[in-house]
């Protein structure tokens, strides 16, 4: 899959000084699945904004995207829901947990929703990323840095072929997101994805291809 | 997917819906017991004819001293006639039409006793006449003359003047074979001429010795002599026949009817009353209890309304979303549907218990009409809720 930007910039953006974006300054933005692209900028330079735009919750910009040479304002319900099971995943910053589930159950939900991974890998997943012993516990009574690695979690339990990764180790320690960044780089070659990962500041995590000015 | 129900139907409202489902299932207990009823009590006191039959009715002049003096005329003038036509409540009005000759009966048969009796003829359109025979027809070749007598004139017979005299009672069928003569004398002496005759049917309706009135018409060209008279008696069909001003007019102008039939069409009319009463009681209990319905599935669905967005996020269809709360609705709706035909085939034992001792024949089972009303309205609001699930989960998807 390819996402293409065409002179795309979100319209609260309209109203910031943009100059120097590599992003929203550009005519044509190519991101290509094979290559794994950080975006790293203060808060309000409209990370979250991107990541919504691929994804289909948000449709507030001016230009177009196109995923694979299809206009996005042509999606339907339908494909939407298709796509977010099969090529899109996304880490949220909000998370997006049910609090009232366990930290299983939220994996499950979507793991059931598309029957990816065996309840064994996403055990294993959790011994890696040291919440194993959280899973039974409800969502909302964990902290949020174990809330954001369940979160991680559940978005690996599906196909994708890109996945969005939004500030999803912003409460993690240095030797936790580098344990989760393992994890997530692992299965996005399993899959031959794509990621695309924003960060508020600079990550120190191993370089990735391409650094996005935004 | 166990979870998404466990998401969604945590945020229903157990009262409202528990409200909605008392207040639907009191509403379909009413109206499906109100139809019920009202196909009992139909058979019963209409003696087999719909309530919403027309009425037919048979007026004439009341007869007083004037008359018998012969001072005035006993028939209905043109113009009255015109009037009566005239009125709201007549939708169809024809005179009867009387024999001008002599008409005589009598019987020429070894097996019977003879007998020879004077008679006369009357004569009204057959649409109005509630016997219905194949036999009803006039035919010259045939020579034979279809007469309908009144079902009273039989059971006076066989209940009163048989019994007293000893003599056996007669069904329907054996008077029908009955063969006799019918002799219409011309105004010249020795100008007549004999006819079969047969017994076709009773009336219920008509208070008269009736033959078709095409033969009364051409009988009257070949035979008649008589000065022709106003017709003595009309038949009236009225759509409403409780109509007061009928009864008014009637009293005003001094005609005569035969009271019990009206009597009996109002206790119909108000029977019909207290039950449409019931029904649009029930109707409306039934639309308001929808409406609770519709409003608490909407409730819970806004209620959830984060939990959808998320679910939509997370890759979850509209359509999948709405499952749990159709799911809910559908359980509930055949909950409805079992215990309302429960409670109803309750009543209708009950029912049927109490009118067996009134020796009335009240069925102890439900009509089919029932379930299909049970069904179709069950149907419908599950359609309608179904619809709104749909469209305010899809509302909140992206």
């Amino acid at each position: 899959m390819t996402i293409r930007f065409e002179k795309m910039i979100p319209l609260p953006m309209l109203e910031q000084d943009t100059s120097g974006s590599e992003v929203w300054e550009a005519e044509t933005l190519l991101l290509h699945q094979e290559k794994r692209y950080v975006v790293e900028a203060a808060s309000g330079r409209g990370k979250t904004s991107l990541l919504s735009i691929i994804y289909g919750i948000r449709s507030d910009y001016r230009g177009k995207v196109f995923l694979d040479d299809r206009d996005l304002s042509t999606f339907t319900l339908k494909d939407w829901s298709l796509l977010r099971k099969e090529k899109l995943s996304f880490i949220f910053q909000g998370l997006e947990l049910f609090d009232d589930l366990t930290g299983l159950e939220n994996i499950r939900l979507k793991n059931n929703l598309t029957g990816y991974h065996k309840d064994e890998r996403i055990l294993e997943m959790a011994q890696l990323l040291g919440v194993d012993s959280f899973l039974k516990r409800k969502a909302g009574i964990l902290s949020f840095g174990q809330q954001q690695r369940m979160a991680i979690i559940r978005a690996l339990c599906q196909p994708f072929d890109f996945l969005l990764a939004d500030e999803c180790f912003s409460h993690m320690d240095h030797e936790n997101s580098l344990r989760a960044y393992k994890l997530i780089l692992e299965e996005c070659e399993i899959r031959g994805a794509g990621l695309i990962l924003t960060s508020l500041n600079e990550t120190g995590l191993p370089k990735a291809d391409l650094n996005l000015k935004i | 997917m166990r979870l998404l129900y466990q998401i969604l139907w945590k945020d229903h409202s157990r009262a409202h819906l528990l409200g909605a489902f008392l207040g639907t299932l009191a509403g379909f207990v009413l109206l499906l017991a109100g139809i019920q009823f009202y196909m009992d009590i139909k058979g019963i006191l209409s003696d087999n004819r719909d309530l919403l039959d027309p009425e037919y009715i048979v007026i004439n002049k009341k007869v007083n001293i004037g008359q018998t003096l012969g001072l005035s005329r006993v028939g209905f003038k043109p113009d009255e006639i015109e009037e009566i036509r005239g009125q709201p409540f007549a939708d169809q009005v024809a005179p009867f039409i009387s024999n001008e000759f002599p008409v005589s009966a009598y019987t020429e048969n070894e097996r019977f006793p003879d007998f020879f009796t004077d008679l006369f003829f009357e004569a009204i359109p057959d649409e109005f006449i509630d016997v219905k025979s194949e036999e009803w027809q006039w035919d010259l070749e045939k020579g034979t003359i279809p007469v309908i007598i009144p079902q009273d004139y039989l059971n006076l017979y066989n209940f009163g003047f048989a019994p007293s005299q000893g003599l056996p009672q007669i069904p329907k069928g054996i008077i029908s074979m009955v063969n006799f003569k019918l002799r219409l004398q011309g105004q010249v002496r020795g100008n007549y001429d004999d006819y079969q005759g047969r017994i076709v049917g009773f009336s219920n309706r008509v208070n008269s010795i009736m033959v078709p009135l095409d033969f009364l018409e051409w009988a009257n060209q070949k035979y008649g002599y008589f000065k022709k008279s106003d017709p003595a008696q009309l038949i009236l069909v009225s759509k409403n026949p409780t109509d007061p001003s009928i009864i008014r007019f009637l009293e005003e102008r001094g005609y005569d009817t035969i009271r019990e039939k009206l009597k009996s069409s109002r206790m119909n009319i108000i029977l019909k009353f207290i039950l449409s009463f019931l029904v649009i009681v029930a109707a409306i209990i039934i639309g308001l209890a929808f409406l609770v319905f519709l409003l608490s599935l909407q409730l819970m669905i806004s209620r959830s309304s984060e939990k959808i967005r998320r679910l939509n996020k997370l890759g979850f269809h509209y359509r999948e979303i709405s499952r749990p709360y159709i799911l809910l609705l559908l359980l509930l709706m055949a909950g409805i549907t079992a215990l309302s035909l429960l409670f109803t085939s309750l009543l209708a034992g009950q029912l049927h218990h109490r009118a067996e001792t009134w020796s009335m024949d009240v069925s102890s089972s439900l009509h089919g009409i029932i379930y299909g009303t049970a069904l179709g309205l069950i149907l419908l609001i599950s359609i309608a809720n179904v619809g709104a699930i749909l469209i305010s989960t899809k509302k909140l998807c992206k």
